[in-house]
């Protein structure tokens, strides 16, 4: 036995204190003078004989309180050294259960490997099962409850996650820094290349886990997979609407496969393609007649590979009619009508159908039944269309105006409201152009600022925009873009023109992007996505939404979300591949197709040489890590310390109990 | 009767009479007091305020006022432990009362008792026959406390032993067990509270029994006096003894 601090020791001497009042008390009371003894005898009662026995006995308690109390602060231990015994550790088994672990059983088999490391398991360690997907999830808790251990094991079911080892080691990490005793790391997987994240040093593992793999597949087995269909996520007209799949082969031969495209589970139309041997094929499917609404829609490959999970890919799509939109130019004006026109229509072919009218014509016109209206370079604008416009954009409507050479002219932008102090004519400035200085990529219609680079602006005017979000400002901080709210509509304004002449935006880029994002914008539309990823999360409602119930309905067709979580959760993980039906918080409803990640579709395994870098060792075999000794037993300490401070606990309570009985008696006979 | 002196015989009236009449003086109707006080160290035991010798001081003090101021008896005092420390002969003068109470001041308990000392003393201090009042604890065998005092009896005195006992020598209360130290031969040892509540009390006051018992065979009085109660007790037993005698 020894002592981690045996300075502490000393405190044993003040066992002579104890010693000390016990001889002056043996000492007794001073002898009591009486008249005479003649009529008494000394004897040794029994009692005495007790008494004295309790006094001994009190004086022991006494001193082991003492020693007790200064062995505890020393901190006592035996040192423990046998032969093939290790240190007390923490067993962690994780078992991968990503997609491609349904191939097929390799699940099945990690399940078994498990509990058979759990069954040579010493009594003495603690264990944990995590499963490994896109996150690490811990199935308990550190253990040695052998039944727990096995029936977490036993539960775990294969999933649609991709599996990283980034995570995993992000996790060892995380347990390490709490766990005080080493770790060792059983990883049951198929250990697949595509599960390493883009760089090794996120796969470290700290120093006190060693790890022990148990991988499930030898090579990689031949797996093709619908790896990806371009579509988009609205249609307007199905006939003119593509779909291109691309059929991809992992440790495959040649082959020729069947594909299927399928709208609401019929297969609609069949194509054949060749696959090349581990390679890539297209398919074009030239139209897509779904019916009006939302459809759950797929392209299929015939296979009877290991792992069919990935043979089809499923897409949702949304066909509505084309909105309109009301574009108003002046009558002399016929390029930006061009221009825009033809942007919108290269952004969201037949999205949208944009009526075109010279303001002349419009004095008439009832707004009402357009989704947006354009305002362009209109110099002035009849006062019953302005009321009609007014209250078509405080009912909810969206309205663009553009100010070029004419509309410049007047004292206030209509509808807007604010002063114009002027125009500059940059062409005939020293600069020649102004361009964009300063942009706001959290505006819808922004984007990216670097996509503004190059536009050149000849002419712009500049509008009091107090009040009112900027979201563009040209070089001279002239405002270029800006946003002002009326009723529950909007109004935006371009201080320039979309005729290619006061600037030559449209001929970049961005203007078809401008254009499409600020229509989308105004009309409350967002470009739609026809599938996503598992494990991607999807907005279910936006920040000024608070409170609004939102369903979900998953793959399974259950509920994905409690009465509590519908009212406020904001985000939605998708952790199964299927269809989802959502009805959003503002009121919208939507499907959305989530599939499993195709990096789980090749299935080819780590190098070894890597998976060598991985352990840390070198040399060593899958099978030898399977079954790898255990280590040589190293001296280790056990505390006594609760063993010493349970007795001085026992020790103190009998010297209280017998030391009160002691003075007790003392009180009943003075 | 026999043993009178035949010099005190009335000879004209036993001329006239034929019967033998001592003549009484006046001087014979006065009795003798004599105190014979126990100075030993046991007398020195108190478990209150009142030692023994202090009551017995108080009791010598009384009778001594009683029978020079009211009796107008000669009294006189023997103190006395293992051997005679003082003594005070019989008289009647003035300032005899104050003699015997200055030595009854002076009288302090030490040594150990020794009841046959103060008797060989007593013997050469009377002259006429009164009555011997002993204050004393007693601690002797009562055979020989009686066989030492009862000759005093034959002399023609009225005895009275006054047995002086502390309340705690009759219920003697120890806590557990306590070392006692006797008072006069300073032996010490362990005694229980279990003897002392009963063996101890059998066996003083099987001491007490005997004592009196042997004491009124002998023709002596007896009265056990304990320091907690007044002193009436003692002062009415030598009154009463004193009309007797007259």
């Amino acid at each position: 036995m020894g002592f981690l601090a045996p300075g502490f020791l000393l405190g044993a001497l003040a066992v002579a204190l104890p010693l000390y009042l016990h001889l002056l008390r043996r000492q007794g009371s001073p002898p009591q003078p009486f008249s005479s003894l003649m009529f008494f005898e000394p004897r040794e009662q029994s009692a005495m004989r007790r008494r004295r026995l309790r006094y001994w006995l009190l004086l022991a308690l006494r001193l082991a309180v003492v020693l007790l109390l200064a062995a505890a602060f020393a901190e006592p231990y035996i040192p423990r050294l046998t032969a093939g015994a290790a240190p007390d550790k923490l067993m962690v088994l994780v078992i991968d259960r990503s997609l491609s672990m349904r191939a097929g059983s390799r699940l099945a088999q990690a399940k078994r490997e498990a509990l058979a490391v759990l069954a040579r398991k010493r009594s003495g360690d603690s264990a944990q099962v995590l499963t490994l997907g896109s996150q690490v999830s811990a199935l308990t808790q550190a253990t040695r409850d052998p039944s727990a251990l096995r029936a977490a094991v036993q539960s775990v079911e294969p999933s649609d996650s991709h599996g990283s080892f980034g995570a995993l080691a992000a996790a060892m990490r995380s347990i390490a820094a709490t766990a005080r005793t080493p770790i060792e790391l059983h990883l049951f997987s198929d250990l697949k290349r595509t599960s390493m994240p883009p760089s090794f040093a996120e796969m470290a593992l700290p120093p006190q886990v060693t790890l022990v793999l148990h991988p499930l597949a030898a090579a990689a087995e031949p797996n093709w997979a619908v790896e990806s269909v371009a579509v988009p996520g609205e249609v307007w007209n199905p006939r003119a609407t593509r779909v291109r799949a691309v059929i991809a082969g992992y440790a495959t031969p040649a082959a020729r496969k069947t594909v299927s495209l399928l709208i609401n589970g019929r297969t609609v139309a069949t194509q054949q393609v060749q696959v090349p041997a581990s390679g890539r094929a297209a398919v074009e499917f030239t139209s897509l007649e779904v019916p009006h609404g939302l459809s759950r829609c797929a392209v299929r490959i015939d296979s009877s590979d290991a792992l069919p999970a990935d043979d089809e890919y499923r897409f949702a799509v949304e066909r509505s009619d084309p909105k309109r939109g009301l574009f108003i130019h002046q009558s002399s004006d016929e390029r930006s009508p061009l221009y825009f026109g033809t942007a919108l229509a290269s952004a969201a072919p037949a999205a949208f159908q944009l009526e075109k009218l010279p303001v002349d014509r419009a004095a008439s016109l009832d707004p009402q039944g357009y989704a947006f209206v354009v305002l362009s370079d209109v110099a002035s604008l009849p006062d019953t269309l302005a009321d009609r416009l007014s209250e078509y954009v405080r009912r909810g409507g969206g309205i663009l105006i553009s100010l070029g050479t004419a509309a410049a002219q007047q004292r206030a932008v209509p509808l807007f409201g604010g002063e114009l102090h002027g125009t500059h004519t940059y062409s005939r400035e020293a600069q020649r152009f102004a361009s964009v200085g300063v942009a706001d990529s959290t505006y819808p219609s922004v984007g990216q600022p670097m996509q503004w680079d190059g536009v050149r602006f000849f002419f712009a005017a500049n509008v009091d925009v107090s009040g009112s979000r900027v979201a563009l400002r040209l070089s001279d901080g002239v405002p270029l873009l800006a946003e002002r709210a009326l009723g529950e509509g909007r109004v935006v304004l371009f201080a320039s023109g979309f005729d290619n002449l006061t600037n030559d935006l449209p001929l970049h880029p961005v203007f078809v992007a401008f254009v499409d994002r600020t229509i989308r914008y105004l009309t409350g539309t967002e470009a739609r996505s026809s599938s996503s990823t598992v494990d991607e999360f999807v907005a279910l409602r936006a920040a000024r939404e608070q409170g609004v119930g939102v369903e979900v309905v998953d793959p399974q067709g259950r509920r994905a979300l409690s009465l509590a979580s519908a009212a406020s959760a904001q985000w939605l993980q998708l952790a199964q591949a299927g269809f989802y039906e959502l009805r959003l918080a503002n009121g919208r409803r939507d499907l959305i197709a989530a599939n499993p990640d195709r990096l789980e579709s090749d299935l080819t395994p780590i190098p070894p040489e890597v998976l060598a870098l991985w352990r840390g060792g070198a040399g060593a075999n899958a099978a030898a890590d399977a079954a790898a000794t255990p280590q040589q037993g190293e001296p280790a300490a056990r505390s006594l310390w609760w063993y010493a401070m349970v007795l001085l606990l026992v020790a103190a309570l009998a010297e209280s109990a017998l030391g009160s009985r002691y003075l007790g008696t003392l009180r009943e006979h003075p | 009767m026999p043993g009178d002196d035949l010099r005190h015989v009335d000879w004209n009236v036993f001329a006239r009479t034929e019967r033998a009449y001592l003549k009484r003086y006046r001087g014979e109707t006065n009795s003798l007091l004599t105190v014979l006080l126990d100075a030993s160290n046991s007398m020195a035991y108190a478990s209150h305020p009142v030692t023994k010798m202090d009551y017995a001081r108080f009791i010598a003090a009384s009778l001594f006022y009683l029978a020079i101021h009211k009796q107008r008896d000669a009294a006189g005092l023997i103190v006395f432990d293992d051997e005679v420390r003082h003594s005070v002969r019989h008289s009647t003068r003035s300032g005899q009362l104050q003699r015997l109470l200055a030595a009854l001041e002076s009288a302090e308990p030490r040594a150990r008792t020794r009841l046959e000392a103060p008797l060989e003393h007593f013997h050469g201090l009377l002259r006429r026959r009164g009555i011997v009042v002993v204050l004393s604890d007693f601690y002797a065998s009562p055979q020989a406390i009686v066989r030492a005092i009862e000759p005093l009896r034959f002399r023609g005195n009225e005895v009275v032993l006054f047995h002086i006992l502390d309340p705690a020598e009759l219920h003697p209360r120890i806590g557990g067990s306590a070392v006692l130290e006797d008072l006069e031969s300073a032996t010490r040892f362990a005694v229980t509270a279990e003897y002392a509540e009963q063996e101890y009390r059998e066996r003083i006051t099987g001491h007490i029994e005997a004592l009196k018992s042997g004491a009124r065979g002998a023709g002596l009085a007896y009265q056990l006096l304990v320091t907690d109660q007044p002193l009436d007790a003692a002062l009415r037993e030598y009154l009463t003894l004193r009309r007797a005698r007259n």
